[in-house]
């Protein structure tokens, strides 16, 4: 029983670790929630300090993973453990698509390696 | 020149030195480096890697961001196990020539 109890735990635990990421936010509600963010990142998202990242056009599912990562410690970030701590999930959700759908200077590596 | 003197000199030229190795990343051998990376972030759409992970697009983004950001899963600030594997198999230069490499991109 007990070892059945363990189990299941486990399996509980790995669904909610796996839980796919939606991207379902609402990109307007998400400006308003950003203001904080463009100070570093950038009205348009492309930070112009190199410093901190180009968010304008990367992946909505990213940019909530991260903002999970740095909320829950997975990343530890002085200045963005403080950003997020007070970020609901729909929060996160809608800066995700607010900053996904602007126009990007980011792309994969597909075509940009060693032969392409 | 005192001790004091030299010790200062030498100081301030060490950091002369730190000062500059941040800027010289090689472009050329970053990307013969970014081959492995290709794996995951050279394909289309987020959910391609296993554990299941939402890879981010690495191309164009900020060179002194890649570069913070290789150090945090090489140091354990950042815990993903393939990105800290990867991380740790790489010299600070090669960390270097990797972002001056990805900041230097521009989309197709």
């Amino acid at each position: 029983m007990k070892r059945a109890l363990t189990l299941f735990s486990f399996g509980i635990a790995l669904a909610f670790a796996s839980a796919p990421l939606l991207a379902s936010g609402n990109a307007d509600n998400g400006k308003t929630k950003a203001a904080t963010c463009v100070a570093c990142h950038g009205a348009d998202g492309n930070a112009v300090d190199p410093q901190y990242p180009r968010l304008a056009g990367q992946y909505n599912e990213y940019i909530q993973q991260a903002l999970h990562e740095y909320k829950d410690g997975r990343r530890n970030n002085t200045v963005m453990k403080t950003q997020v701590a007070n970020l609901s999930d729909q929060d996160i959700e809608d800066i995700a698509a607010y900053f996904s759908a602007m126009p990007t200077k980011l792309d994969t590596l597909k075509g940009h390696v060693q032969g392409d | 020149m005192t001790r004091l003197q030299l010790f200062g000199l030498a100081v301030a030229t060490a950091f002369v030195f730190t000062g500059t190795a941040h800027a010289t990343g090689d472009k050329a051998n970053g990307r013969t480096l970014v081959y492995t990376c290709n794996g995951c972030h050279g394909i289309p759409g987020t959910n391609n890697a296993y554990p299941q992970y939402p890879v981010p697009k690495i191309a164009g983004q900020n060179q002194q961001y890649i570069i913070s950001a290789l150090h945090e899963y090489k140091s354990g600030d950042r815990t993903h196990p393939t990105m800290m594997a990867q991380a740790q198999s790489l010299s600070d230069q090669e960390i270097e020539d990797i972002a001056a490499y990805l900041s230097s991109i521009s989309p197709k």
